[in-house]
């Protein structure tokens, strides 16, 4: 869809800017009005922490242990403010394909065909379905390991993803990387993640940024999680979107564990949504495991982004239903908190509400939405299992681009500049250091 | 025109800038300010501040968002205020950018570039020479020019390259040497290397501000009837390997010189692509002239002794003459 450029003013003194940038303000007003909105119809008050557990010979174990309310009531789902009837269930389709196909991945790494381990979205599925559902196609995304359902919405096969994970030759890297780290910048828009956490949300803001030098404000969406964002290039990255206004919609997973490390380990603030507040943008927090929740958040931010409004950060509530990785049984996360979080399933919690509640979908359709999406993994895992393995000579090559290799030409159309009247002369201005 | 070395890169860009509506600078205090150094001195100007952003401290901000920009099509030049700071932005440069086009076909075309090297009593944080961090990273072209007329040529190539480039501007070089610039525009190709100076009886292989200690020294060689042929490599990676085999085919003898640290320094990969290349030619053991294996001292004269003199070559150079 286009996009209307704008132009904006600069500050106080009304100066337009040129080639259609628009710069931050910093708040002037006396008062700290801030507030973290919170969309979601229940909080959680479980807190994790170290505790010493004697063993039955009596040696001292360090476990966590969770306190809580273990038995709060599960919520309904949030109404969306956007969302109809057949957008709930495309959601709600692509969550279910997430689903299976990370099954299935399961399945062929238990039968050897997976080169490494296996990394799930369990429990996130609402998250990272209903975020990427909110972009438009001329918007950006990057997932991280987790968002193998964000992929799908975008346009990508669950045959691209079990293919990166058997290292075949069809897979989008040519067996070169694995699980969710490939790329299209043609025509899904999509920057590959790399393994380190965080480097992704400076490089999204510069996708924004090269866009809106072309003219269009567009949105560009990445995750961190709550483990993730403790790096220090998350803060240069969402603290360069803020003060150059780019449209970064930053989704924040706190799925409660990274890697086997609590967040109460990781973060003191109450919630990571707060700081959004130091950097001086928007921050919203949501229960992760509600797709509509999610959705609106996301379309939100993706909206003030194509405003030209600048940042947003999305924090997701919710829990990491395995473990780090396949071979991770997550002994470490004590069993009343995935008894807690089982019990909202974002998966069975929208069923519940498209079948029950809304009567959205029959049962009888929904049967039959199973099924049709157990014949497409199946037609997928095929694709995966028959592609070959990469002949060893194609780890060569490849490593810049050649001439004739890529065309490179602004995607949005050839920056219209204006040029100041001073011209070029010699500096004699002096420099730092003799 | 007689340009200085500063002056050279800093038309190279702006003329790239003038050319091509996709070229952009982003940096510390490049806008207004003009830069540390003055390479982008009205800069802002001419192309205005969305063309010339001023960026917060975060180098790793910087580079991830010229990177960002670039698969967008763009064609950004970000500055290092000193490339002793390209460390802070390195798991970006290496992880993110130098890989990308290998794993998953997405081309960069961006450039890094920033004020390197010693001489200038900048101490241990703003005098270092870390190409060497990059040479060790496939996907990167790592370009370190000698003269004003290759800074310039070669800054408008790399803008003009499909790939990451870090060009590494020598500090020392930046004011205090001039040269002659031709006004018409032309690009220096990456990746090839030039002889400054033909001579036959032995080469230095050097580059950067060690081509003009290696001028000096054999200015005074001369006097000596010792006839010093010298390849300035203006690219360390990727190496010209076919200019270095050259050299040494017709000298047989050959010292490398560096600023930067010995130890796993430029110098080894030079001779190793010699022992490869051109092994029965030599007729001596190649010499090695570099940086100590510390930090660069503050002090001048503990600067001055870390660091390779003209007096360190005409040494080494009379002594491999005679072997």
């Amino acid at each position: 869809m286009a996009i209307k450029k704008k132009n904006f003013r600069n500050g106080t003194k009304g100066n337009r800017r040129r080639n259609g940038a628009s710069q931050s303000t910093r708040a002037t007003t006396g008062v700290r009005a801030y507030s973290i909105p919170d969309m979601r119809l229940e909080h959680p008050d479980l807190s994790v922490r170290q505790a010493i557990e004697k063993d039955k010979d009596g040696a001292e174990h360090v476990r966590y242990e969770v306190t809580g309310n273990l038995n709060a009531p599960v919520p309904p789902i949030r109404d969306s403010k956007y969302l109809d009837k057949k957008e709930c269930i495309e959601i709600y389709r692509y969550m279910l394909l997430n689903r299976r196909m990370e099954v299935a991945l399961e399945n062929l790494y238990k039968q050897g065909k997976v080169v490494g381990g296996v990394y799930f979205g369990l429990g996130q599925e609402a998250c990272s379905c209903a975020s990427a559902y909110a972009l438009d196609k001329d918007d950006w995304f990057a997932p991280m390991i987790r968002n193998q359902g964000s992929l799908l919405v975008r346009g990508f096969r669950a045959s691209d993803t079990m293919m990166q994970y058997m290292a075949k030759a069809d897979s989008p890297t040519h067996g070169r990387d694995g699980t969710s780290h490939f790329g299209d910048i043609e025509k899904r828009n999509m920057v590959s993640p790399i393994s380190m956490l965080g480097d992704l949300i400076p490089v999204l803001s510069g996708v924004a940024l090269g866009a809106r030098l072309q003219g269009r404000n567009i949105a560009v969406m990445t995750y961190i999680g709550d483990g993730g964002q403790s790096t220090g290039v998350t803060y240069e990255g969402i603290n360069f979107a803020a003060v150059q206004n780019l449209g970064l919609a930053l989704v924040v997973e706190s799925n409660e564990w990274a890697y086997s490390t609590p967040s109460e380990m990781q973060y003191r603030c109450k919630d990571l949504a707060e700081r959004a507040i130091g950097y001086g943008i928007p921050g919203v927090i949501v229960d992760g495991t509600d797709a509509c929740q999610v959705y609106d958040a996301a379309r939100d931010a993706v909206e003030r982004a194509h405003r030209g409004e600048g940042p947003t950060l999305i924090e997701a509530k919710m829990m990491r239903m395995k473990g780090h990785a396949i071979h991770d049984a997550a002994a470490y996360v004590p069993k009343p908190m995935f008894d807690f979080w089982k019990k909202r399933d974002p998966i069975a919690r929208f069923e519940n509400y498209l079948v029950k509640e809304k009567k959205w979908l029959t049962a009888k359709e929904n049967a039959e939405l199973i099924s049709e999406l157990e014949r497409v993994i199946e037609a997928e895992r095929e694709i995966a299992v028959n592609s070959p393995m990469p002949t060893p000579e194609s780890a060569e090559g490849g490593v810049f681009c050649e001439d004739g290799c890529h065309e490179i030409k602004p995607k949005y159309g050839m920056p219209k500049v204006k040029k100041g009247t001073a011209g070029y002369k010699q500096t004699e201005a002096a420099g730092h250091l003799k | 025109m007689q340009l200085t070395y500063l002056e050279a890169i800093r038309q190279g860009i702006w003329e790239e800038m003038d050319r091509d509506p996709s070229v952009f600078c982003l940096g510390e205090d490049i806008g207004i300010y003009g830069g540390a150094f003055k390479v982008t001195d009205g800069f802002i100007d001419r192309f205005g501040p969305e063309r010339v952003i001023d960026t917060p401290i975060a180098e790793s901000a910087i580079v991830g968002a010229a990177f960002g920009a670039s698969l967008t099509g763009m064609r950004p030049v970000a500055e290092f205020q000193f490339m002793d700071f390209i460390g802070c932005a390195f798991n970006q440069i290496s992880n993110m950018v130098a890989k990308t086009h290998y794993l998953w076909g997405a081309p960069a075309p961006l450039v890094l570039r920033g004020p390197s090297g010693g001489y200038v009593h900048g101490g241990p944080f703003h005098s270092q020479n870390p190409e060497m961090w990059f040479v060790h990273n496939p996907g990167l072209k790592v370009i370190c020019p000698a003269t004003p007329y290759d800074a310039k040529g070669l800054i408008k190539a790399a803008i003009r390259d499909n790939n990451p480039c870090i060009f590494f501007e020598h500090k020392y070089l930046y004011r205090r040497i001039k040269g002659e610039v031709p006004a018409e525009d032309y690009v220096v190709p990456i990746g090839k290397a030039n002889i400054v100076r033909e001579g036959r009886d032995l080469s230095i292989i050097t580059y950067a501000a060690m081509v003009h200690t290696a001028l000096e020294a054999a200015g005074i060689l001369k006097n000596d009837g010792i006839d010093i042929e010298i390849l300035d490599l203006r690219t360390v990676s990727p190496l010209d390997r076919e200019a270095i085999a050259q050299t040494v085919k017709k000298t047989n003898k050959v010292i490398i010189l560096h600023e930067h640290s010995r130890t796993g320094g430029l110098a080894g990969e030079i001779a190793a692509i010699i022992n490869e290349e051109a092994f029965d030619d030599l007729d001596g053991a190649i010499v090695r002239i570099a940086g100590l294996d510390s930090a660069i001292p503050f002090s001048p004269p503990q600067e001055e002794h870390y660091l390779p003199k003209v007096e360190d070559v005409v040494r080494e150079a009379r002594r491999l003459k005679a072997y």
